[in-house]
């Protein structure tokens, strides 16, 4: 039982320094990743880029500019600017530039993987999305989708039955499967108008619910066949062309276009939700589809017909390719963490070690502690366990050993 | 019956730090609940709900460390006198088996503490039933079980830090657990700990027996 207790504690005291060790390692070697600023520019038809921490600014064919000629070639992201020095255009391809056609076009949306591999709010505001109030107001009630949706007063924390009754049978009505898989909205006051949450139901069909003078407006959005939303994003975007970017199953990035609820699929590639940040840059012009992985950095502009007018890649070498990494994979042989960047929950996220150094150090260890035994002239067959560990474990199993020594009477 | 005995004694060791500090958690709670109370009145339920939904707003968070602290005071409670002149010698010598009796100190030991969480966050769910909807105290506890966990943990790693002879192995020991215990408490959002919830059970069940290692070389003069 004590020898039983002790492989217990040795295994809890590598699992503790395969969180631990890794950690301090990365601490002290880690280099920041330089991550580059690019843009599709709407004056010369190329990606301009900004390398923050070179202070340079070029396109994609090496040109170098000063700053003021990169700004100059991004009229739309630095208005101010150009403005503050006079040298805004007053036409772009032909366009005539106006300030109030430039704001309205601008938009910015970002998604990182952690937001999509999160837990989900228990509860949602649903707002009055024609209240004829100049400012939203947050709701007294939040709502739920189980077998039904709930509508529960905060101030109670009572069910508000009638509402509840009225909203559970206009959806059951539209064809709606209980319970939702996903509800997205921006549950927040902070926006321009309310446009209430697109919803995906139990069978994967997807829904527009809002509330308008109190009762329930629903609409059932035509989502071609097999086609699976796995993440919904919604947008409050000041042109109103669209309500959300949608995420499906495939990694596709759709728009559900506001008013006439046409899905539109973005001729985007290379997006995976997993492990992908993605940033859109919209403009009068153009969209810039920024989508950064752990070593790629890939961008790509559309028109405003959402075709692709031009692309640009580039590759970075991972964190095991560098020469830290190299050296991390050959002294450990794999790393645990609590946490991801790609994911809000907290889970033991395990990754071993890749190529083989770690299985040569670790048989160099067991062959160091076999030589500490064969010297203190002990029984090597009570020791067959141990040495059995730190081969697997390498550095944190021969740690964990010897913490927890192997001293038993016979 | 000699179980009976064994029970007693760890009774009479830790009565008064179990009745102290269920207490001292329960008036916790109370104030905790007192400011989710004055809280919706001043603010109103649905701002503070919305606070807790959307803004991060982890209104329990003052109980993280209360399972913790009660895991070590249980267990220096129960097991630091066992070890002035060397004590616990005289149990090893009753008619049970050394490891036997270990464990029915240790059984003991948890269960008092598991009564103790029982009572203090059964307390909590209950009042915060009373504010919010099951959801979202189910969220609550989803993020205070790792916490609870830790106070068995903190329990289990205490008494085999106690029981230790080696005053160096002691800290190496300490390290170790301090270190494991790091990972009941990594910032997250509310309910983040979903996932993980039945491994870190798994591991505290496996320190439940982690003492009978240290006693092992307490009993057979590892100093």
């Amino acid at each position: 039982m004590e020898k039983v207790s002790r492989y217990l504690l040795v295994f809890i005291a590598i699992l503790t320094l395969a969180i631990i060790l890794p950690r301090l390692y990365w601490m002290a070697f880690e280099k920041p990743v330089r991550k580059p600023f690019i843009l599709y520019s709407c004056i010369n038809d190329d990606f301009m880029i900004h390398r923050i921490s070179e202070k340079t600014w070029e396109d994609t064919k090496g040109q170098q500019y000063t700053r003021e000629e990169y700004e100059q070639k991004l009229p739309m992201m630095f208005l101010k600017q150009l403005l503050a020095s006079g040298t805004m255009p007053d036409s772009v391809n032909g366009v005539k530039l106006d300030m109030r056609d430039i704001a309205r076009e601008k938009s910015f949306f970002r998604l990182k993987a952690n937001e999509i591999d999160a837990p989900a709010p228990a509860l949602y505001p649903l707002f009055e999305s024609q209240s004829g109030r100049a400012m939203l107001d947050l709701p007294d009630d939040f709502f739920r989708i189980t077998w039904r949706i709930e509508f529960i007063d905060a101030a109670t924390n009572m069910v508000l039955e009638e509402k509840s009754q009225l909203f559970s049978a206009t959806l059951f009505q539209y064809g709606f499967s209980f319970p939702a898989k996903t509800i997205s909205g921006l549950a927040t006051p902070r926006k321009s108008v309310d446009e209430g949450y697109l919803i995906v139901d139990a069978k994967d069909q997807l829904f527009h619910l809002k509330m308008i003078k109190g009762k329930p407006y629903v609409k059932t959005i035509n989502v071609p066949e097999g086609l699976k939303f796995k993440y919904i994003s919604c947008v409050d975007f000041k042109n109103k062309d669209f309500y959300a970017y949608l995420f499906s199953d495939k990694n596709e990035i759709y728009i559900l276009t506001q008013g006439d609820y046409e899905l539109i699929k973005w001729p985007v590639e290379g997006f995976d939700r997993s492990n992908s940040d993605l940033k859109i840059y919209g403009d009068l012009f153009n969209f810039t589809v920024v989508i950064e992985s752990e070593n790629q950095f890939k961008v790509i502009a559309l028109d405003l017909d959402y075709q692709v007018v031009d692309t640009y890649t580039e590759t970075r070498k991972l964190k095991e390719e560098q020469t830290e990494g190299k050296i991390f994979a050959s002294l450990f042989p794999a790393q645990v963490s609590m946490t991801s960047d790609s994911s809000k929950f907290i889970r033991f996220y395990v990754s071993i070690s890749k190529g083989l150094n770690w299985i040569i150090f670790n048989l160099l260890l067991m062959a160091f502690h076999f030589t500490l035994l064969f010297k203190r002239k002990v029984k090597l067959k009570n020791h067959l366990a141990d040495l059995g560990i730190v081969a697997v474990s390498g550095i944190f199993g021969l740690i964990a050993i010897w913490i927890f020594p192997n001293k038993f009477f016979d | 019956m000699m179980w009976k005995l064994v029970v007693y004694k760890e009774w009479l060791k830790i009565r008064w730090f179990l009745v102290g500090y269920t207490l001292l958690g329960i008036l916790g709670v109370g104030y905790l609940l007192l400011t989710v109370k004055h809280d919706f009145a001043f603010s109103g339920g649905k701002n503070i709900w919305n606070s807790i939904l959307f803004l991060g707003n982890q209104f329990f968070s003052p109980l993280k460390y209360v399972s913790l602290a009660g895991g070590l005071i249980i267990a220096i409670a129960q097991y630091f006198p066992e070890t002035v002149n060397k004590r616990i010698k005289l149990s090893f010598h009753l008619p049970l088996g050394e490891n036997k009796v270990l464990l029915m100190m240790h059984t003991f030991g948890a269960v008092s503490l598991l009564l103790s969480f029982v009572i203090i966050f059964g307390l909590f769910s209950g009042f915060c039933l009373i504010y919010f909807p099951v959801q979202m105290v189910i969220y609550s506890l989803i993020t205070i079980l790792p916490w609870v966990l830790a106070g068995f943990s903190a329990y289990f790693l205490g008494a085999l830090i106690i029981l230790e002879p080696h005053w160096m192995f002691r800290f190496y020991y300490s390290l170790v657990g301090g270190f494991f215990l790091t990972i009941f408490f990594v910032p997250a959002v509310t309910s983040a700990y979903s996932p993980a919830n039945s491994g870190l059970f798994v591991l505290t069940a496996i320190l439940s027996i982690a003492l009978l290692f240290s006693a092992y070389r307490f009993r057979k003069g590892e100093m």
